[in-house]
């Protein structure tokens, strides 16, 4: 077989089963991954078909839109991003191997790839993710009908982690709460990096009124309990989980200290000077130099303030100010568990086990990419 | 040193105004009306109007604002739901959290430094594994959860402590009795992991950075004890930042254990706070969360006159 049929067949191969073409090039890993990928996706595919959760294949009415289009998406990247590979690969097989540029992100990342706290975390993040984005696939029962001869029941082979005081499965109540934890968690968080890195980005760079404005605001918000703080204002605007997103979101600025004390760092260095010398406009050396190192600390943070947020809505629902019943919250499901304390231990420690194995997962996402980032450590 | 004092004092006033501000205008725009909900369903408007008129919510806000901030000075602000000054209230209620934080804070030390410098000192080892690990873990833990799970094993299943409150007092203090110290074992814990596993994170790292640092190597080469450089060397020098740490915490610990109040039904500030945002009790809620800022902005003073103790290089000027 000469080389160039070899690489259609490859080519080929690819297009009926992603990894496969790697395989056939020798390119044993990156082959094997995109299969375990394109068939795992596969069964999650199949089993949605078979419970008639797909909006397109099932009955009218029935079936989750937003775990449809997720699953079929994910398959349509697994499928691009295989054959985008394979190209690589042929290309590279064409000329000689260099010797390739060794950036901090590069290091960075062989060095994040070889931590085994990385990893973990991102293990637990994957499922929490794939609960939360097909939910209706894997929870076995509903999650918000109620069965009112089944409650209180205990974990059982057809109730894994039980029924609550409404009979509804708490196993199901769990994997749709992914949904608002993550959901909420992430939103919030993107929020008040977005916010806070660019007050932060403002004030460190220019000083002046933004920055004292900014710092007093921060001052003033930080010296009341933030707990107490988020009781309060969504007391005044309601529960719910878009108040939620933007009360997390607004008050929650400590990305805007952290990147102000980097910026105020880096302003003084000597290539800020160079560049300014060298004609950089603002805009120019904020973009260029200060975002980018700029970006380790902001990302760490970032990563745990999830986890921080993910505890937080579940307080807030656990007190009554989050996440209203019956949407299925974890916190909510908390707070639901208490007045059942004595009876049904299965209702407070499910739920629970569930913050704390998400929360952990950002957790130890989060330190593992300190250690990579800090080039001190490495 | 003075002149610095006095400035933050100028500026802990300015943000105490703003404070203020804040709250009264977000307590003022949400919906709903106090005298309604404190006069019940059954009421008529007649009683409502009774009613606002006495709590003096038919003034105009600015008036209102100023009968909040004069009332908190001259001690006369009275709570709407309860009807007797805030600061009475309030002193009630204080010793039961400042007994919860300072218990809380003072296991958190105890079990955190020790930890945090062990895991530093013998860094990569087995020890150094679990410590990070079980900080990371305990980070990890919703404190209200960590309540509940250690009411349903000690209270409910085992039966060995009480399930919630506060049990009996030798004057306002618990931990005096030993019905008391029952009660207070699971809020204290609860309240303690989380504050232990920052503080024991905080402190390793913090005693890496300064083990690195040269003059360790030069303490070494000196042919000193080991002991003598990790604990008068090191650690001296590592306790900074675990200690501005420890002062913000203090402040939260006392006023922020809402939700460990609330589980554990601990009649403290925290859980009087919640009840007074559920009541619509503004006036009380304006005069906790005024008490608490002032607290919190005064254990930030504090921790930053300790710190030219701890560190003569430190000046203010």
């Amino acid at each position: 077989m000469t080389d160039k049929t070899t690489k259609l067949l490859a080519i080929i191969l690819t297009v009926i089963i992603p990894g496969s073409g790697h395989i056939a090039l020798g390119r044993r890993k990156a082959g094997l991954f995109f299969m375990i990928a394109f068939f795992l996706h596969g069964a999650i595919l199949y089993l949605a078909y078979v419970r008639e959760e797909l909006v397109w294949m099932a009955k009218l009415g029935k079936g989750d839109l937003f775990s449809t289009v997720a699953i079929f998406s994910i398959l349509a990247l697994i499928w691009l991003g295989s054959l985008v590979s394979l190209r690589k690969e042929i290309l590279s097989m064409r000329e000689e191997q260099q010797a390739r540029p060794q950036s901090y992100w590069l290091m960075v990342e062989r060095s994040f790839s070889r931590n085994k706290k990385g990893l973990v975390g991102g293990a637990i993040l994957i499922v929490v993710l794939y609960f939360a984005l097909f939910a209706p696939f894997f929870a076995p029962h509903s999650a918000l009908k109620m069965n009112l001869i089944d409650t209180l029941v205990g974990p059982n082979q057809q109730h894994l982690l039980g029924t609550d005081n409404f009979g509804r499965d708490v196993l199901s109540r769990i994997i749709y709460g992914a949904r608002i934890a993550l959901g909420v968690g992430v939103a919030a968080t993107l929020f008040n990096m977005v916010l806070g890195g660019v007050l932060g980005l403002l004030g460190g760079y220019f000083g002046g009124l933004v920055d004292v404005i900014v710092m007093r605001f921060l001052e003033a918000v930080n010296s009341i309990p933030f707990i107490v703080l988020a009781i309060l204002v969504i007391s005044v605007f309601g529960a719910g989980a878009l108040n939620l997103v933007l009360v997390l979101g607004v008050f929650g600025l400590q990305p805007a200290r952290i990147i102000r004390s980097k910026v105020l760092s880096i302003r003084k260095e000597t290539y800020i000077e160079a560049s300014r010398a060298v004609g950089a406009n603002d805009l120019r050396i904020i973009f260029q130099h200060i975002l980018p190192n700029s970006m380790a600390p902001l990302l760490v943070v970032t990563t745990m303030m999830i986890g921080t947020n993910i505890i937080t809505v579940a307080g807030l629902s656990f007190l009554g100010f989050g996440i209203k019943p019956p949407t299925a919250s974890w916190g909510g499901m908390l707070q639901q568990a208490q007045d059942y304390m004595r009876v049904s231990w299965w209702m407070a420690v499910f739920p629970g086990i569930a913050i704390f194995l998400t929360v952990f997962g950002f957790n130890i996402l989060g330190d593992a990419l300190r250690d990579a980032l800090d080039p001190k450590l490495r | 040193m003075a002149g610095y004092i006095v400035r933050r004092l100028i500026q802990l006033v300015l943000v105490l105004f703003l404070i203020t501000m804040l709250l009264f205008v977000m307590m003022k725009i949400a919906p709903g009306d106090p005298a309604r909900l404190l006069a019940g369903v059954k009421a008529t408007p007649e009683v409502i109007a009774v009613l606002q008129h006495n709590l003096g919510l038919d003034q105009p806000w600015p008036i209102q604002y100023i009968r909040f901030v004069s009332g908190i000075f001259n001690g006369k602000l009275r709570s709407m739901a309860f009807g007797v000054p805030i600061y009475e209230i309030l002193l009630k209620r204080l010793p039961a959290s400042v007994e919860l934080g300072t218990f809380s804070l003072l296991l958190a030390i105890i079990i955190a430094l020790p930890a945090g410098i062990v895991s530093a000192v013998w860094r990569d080892s087995v020890l150094d594994y679990s410590v990070t690990a079980l900080s990371l873990g305990g980070i990890s833990i919703p404190v209200f959860w960590l309540a509940l799970m250690l009411m349903i094993l000690f209270s409910v299943t085992l039966r060995w402590l009480p399930v919630s409150g506060r049990g009996a007092t030798i004057g306002a203090w618990s931990f005096l009795t030993i019905d008391g110290i029952r009660h207070m074992i699971i809020p204290v814990i609860s309240l303690a992991a989380v504050q232990t596993a920052m503080n024991a994170r905080l402190t390793r790292s913090s005693m890496l950075e300064v083990l690195g640092e040269d003059y360790i190597t030069t303490a070494r080469a000196k042919g000193l004890r080991e002991r003598t450089i990790i604990i008068s060397h090191a650690f001296r020098n590592a306790l900074l930042p675990v200690v501005t740490n420890l002062g913000l915490q203090a402040g939260t610990l006392i006023a922020g254990a809402v939700l460990t109040e609330t589980t554990t039904a601990w009649p403290g500030i925290g859980r009087l706070m919640y009840e007074a945002i559920t009541r619509r009790d503004e006036t009380l809620v304006f005069g906790l969360t005024l008490f608490i800022a002032i607290f919190y902005l005064l254990a930030c003073l504090a921790v930053d006159i300790l710190y030219a103790y701890i560190d003569p290089r430190i000046t203010y000027d």
